[in-house]
């Protein structure tokens, strides 16, 4: 079996994940190896998601935790879980 | 028992007890059992939201309403699959109050049955450059996940920057883990695609080079 590019495309979300058969697997890195184009759509993507994956040590806003406290405890002042 | 798995384990016992404990009447362990989720919530309603302001309204709505509808909670999911669900449905009705539509609906929305091809096939490499600063970037990075289409937005955030797995953003999302899949690898595939442009319609200082993960 010999993968296109728009094979590769379609792969290319599990392959990042690894959650991909070996088979094709070994697909991909075959046509990677010879095609540039995708070689750097899958170099970018990665990259891309690194940074994003960077985004969960943003910070929270200042108080927002004292404030989530006091939002919390002036609701189980009057009510309780149903 | 496996570490890994021991701790989580361990870590669900003490959910279930802290649960308990909260509606057996002891409410200050509710915020011992949300400690963990603060920021993925708040993080989540952010990517969704896209503003500071509203993104803490939604967290604490959020969390109000997992509080009120703790006794709801049956076990079936984990606690924070719940938690998360919670977060999703409430980031949404606030994007239906503001009948938000994207700044810029860069994508057609035509479904998921068909590929997305990837533009710019000439230059992918010229992507995250080390000329822009690293505050820059995430600017960058923030501005362009805000021009994802809503359903993209969601699943982006769930699994790439929260890291919950495929099985979770599914259950949370409540659609298939193939809907799931194929929903995350257009997300990427577009917010690749977004970032792309971004970058370069910055000037030039230096030849770019891709960024090392």
């Amino acid at each position: 079996m010999k993968l296109d590019c728009k094979h590769i495309w379609r792969e290319l979300s599990n392959y990042l994940e690894g959650d991909i058969s070996d088979d094709v697997r070994r697909e991909v890195e075959a046509h990677v190896a010879q095609c540039r184009h995708c070689a750097a759509l899958l170099d970018s993507t990665h990259n891309v998601l690194v940074l994003v994956a960077d985004e969960r040590r943003m910070e929270l806003p200042v108080g927002f935790n004292a404030r989530l406290r006091e939002r919390l405890e002036r609701e189980m002042a009057i009510s309780r879980p149903e | 028992m496996p570490a890994m798995l021991d701790s989580a384990v361990r870590k669900q016992e003490k959910e279930n007890g802290l649960i308990k404990s909260v509606l057996g009447g002891r409410h200050e362990d509710f915020h011992e059992l949300i400690a963990p989720y603060r920021r993925g919530v708040y993080l989540t309603a952010y990517d969704i939201l896209q503003v500071e302001a509203d993104a803490e309204e939604v967290a604490q709505e959020a969390f109000l309403k997992a509080f009120r509808a703790l006794r709801s909670f049956r076990h079936e999911s984990q606690f924070s699959t719940w938690l998360f669900r919670i977060v999703i449905n409430e980031a949404r009705m606030k994007l239906r109050r503001r009948r938000e539509v994207p700044l810029e609906t860069v994508f057609p929305d035509e479904g998921e049955d068909g590929d997305y091809t990837p533009t710019m096939l000439a230059d992918w490499r010229e992507i995250p450059s080390e000329a822009l600063l690293k505050e820059e970037t995430r600017r960058l990075v923030r501005e362009s996940i805000a021009q994802l289409p809503e359903k993209y937005r969601e699943v982006l955030t769930l699994r790439d920057v929260n890291g919950k797995n495929i099985a979770e953003t599914a259950e949370i999302l409540g659609i298939t883990i193939g809907n799931t899949k194929v929903r995350l690898l257009r997300a990427r595939l577009m917010l690749r695609d977004i970032f792309v442009g971004r970058t370069r319609r910055k000037p030039k200082e230096q030849p770019a080079k891709g960024v090392s993960p």
